[in-house]
């Protein structure tokens, strides 16, 4: 467990345990505030705006590199993990790129 | 031999990590796979919609029941259980099993709260019979804002004739339960009656002249099925017909095969995080369950990831 303790090392350390602490709670409340930031951007722009979109969309990805990244601890464990987690990314943008030509133009505009 | 086995040096493979965190990232990444498979398909089949214009497009939430403050609710009840079970493994870590105990009983709590507000969210689509394959695809008009007409390819047109007769049959159906057991002097069961008369062909005597009278065909009768429901909701009521929405199977295919597998693996996951409250519960959570709660601390957070994508997906974009 060694490896899991790169965040919460030195269990008796009471700075590094507020800090922990804090880190969290920080990505909490961001994640609470991008949700509801979600929420009044659709409010705003309406469905089918496309700059609405790319702002929501951009928002889920921030909020997924935010839980990604310190509640899963890859902030800390990336250099171990990346070869496993990019291909998969690559591999399933790659699927989507390839299909969406496919059916896009199967429907007569 | 022996011997000289002992003398060499130990030499450690892999990475350095615990097999199990490594063994769950193994399985996390399949998993990637498994949710962008399901969302690019969502994706593309979305953008392979022939029109963004009215009524040829991709259903609008509205059009399908699907309320954006039940979503956005359900996101932050997700990113509260992701917050206390990362605290629930951080006092673990600093050896307090009993607020760990308590925080991971909060965590089972969130989900069941999730789960109940899915399973609110369902009930909706099974009263208004916005299912796959049960709704209409055809409907009368198809200008869009700007008065030009939809178009589709004949063999599309083909394929949405078959399915505007089962839907047609299956309307029948639903209008004459409505007929038969609604009160007769409700205006909306009358409505409904009306249509039922309107889809048999009958013989019809004007100025001393007979002339057949066709039933009407499946477009206008997804008109008239969607004007009567517009016209009940808006009294408060709920009538159990199937509405003609273009696209809707689709849509109702794609939105219970991604929220119905992401709700399995909330449950998954909450059969787990049961197991460690009982634990918890008896006082047998000890250090040696840190990893077991890391780990299945990491398996919630990456369904809280895909669900943090579903939430605009489904319910804003």
């Amino acid at each position: 467990m060694a490896d899991t303790h790169t965040l919460a090392a030195d269990h008796d350390d009471p700075d590094h345990h507020a800090g922990v602490f804090k880190a969290y709670l920080i990505v909490f409340i961001a994640l609470s505030v991008f949700t509801a930031v979600s929420f009044i951007v659709n409010a705003i722009f309406g469905i089918g705006s496309v700059t609405g979109a790319a702002i929501i969309m951009g928002v889920a990805v921030v909020k997924a590199l935010l839980v990604g990244f310190i509640f899963m601890h890859l902030k800390w464990d990336w250099y171990k993990l990346y070869f496993m987690i990019l291909p998969a990314f690559i591999v399933g943008t790659m699927m989507i790129i390839v299909l969406l030509p496919d059916i896009v133009l199967a429907w007569p505009h | 031999m022996t011997q000289a086995a002992h003398d060499e040096p130990t030499v450690k493979m892999g990475l350095p990590m615990s097999n199990g965190k490594l063994a769950m990232w193994l399985f996390l990444v399949t998993e990637i796979m498994f949710f962008t498979a399901l969302i690019g398909v969502y994706m593309i089949l979305r953008n392979g919609t022939p029109s963004h214009a009215e009524p040829l497009r991709w259903p609008r939430p509205h059009e399908v029941h699907l309320d954006e403050r039940l979503g956005a609710l359900n996101t932050f009840v997700l990113i509260c259980s992701s917050f206390t079970v990362v605290l629930g493994h951080f006092y673990v870590i600093r050896r307090n099993f009993q607020r760990a105990t308590l925080l991971i009983g909060v965590t089972l709590a969130l989900g069941f709260v999730f789960l109940g507000i899915k399973a609110y969210e369902y009930k909706g689509k099974i009263d208004h019979d916005i299912l796959p394959g049960r709704i209409g695809e055809s409907l009368a008009s198809r200008k869009d804002d700007a008065g030009k007409e939809g178009t589709l390819s004949p063999e599309k047109e083909r394929l949405y004739h078959a399915t505007s007769i089962d839907y047609y049959e299956r309307v029948r159906g639903q209008l004459k339960e409505i007929k038969d057991h609604g009160p007769a002097d409700d205006k909306h069961v009358k409505e409904c009656a009306e249509l039922l008369e309107r889809m048999n062909g009958k013989d019809e005597t004007v100025d001393g002249k007979t002339r057949y009278v066709s039933p009407i065909g499946a477009p206008e009768l997804g008109e008239r099925v969607n004007h009567i429901l517009h016209e009940a909701e808006h009294d408060g009521r709920t009538l159990h017909i199937a509405p003609t929405v273009p696209f809707g199977n689709l849509w109702a295919s794609c939105y219970f095969a991604m929220t119905g597998f992401h709700a399995l693996h909330v449950l998954g996951g909450l059969v787990i995080f049961s197991i460690i409250l009982v634990m918890g519960l008896r006082g047998k959570l000890g250090p040696q369950h840190e990893s077991m709660l890391e780990l299945t601390g990491l398996y919630w957070h990456f369904v809280d990831i895909v669900w943090i994508f579903l939430f605009p997906l489904l319910y804003l974009v």
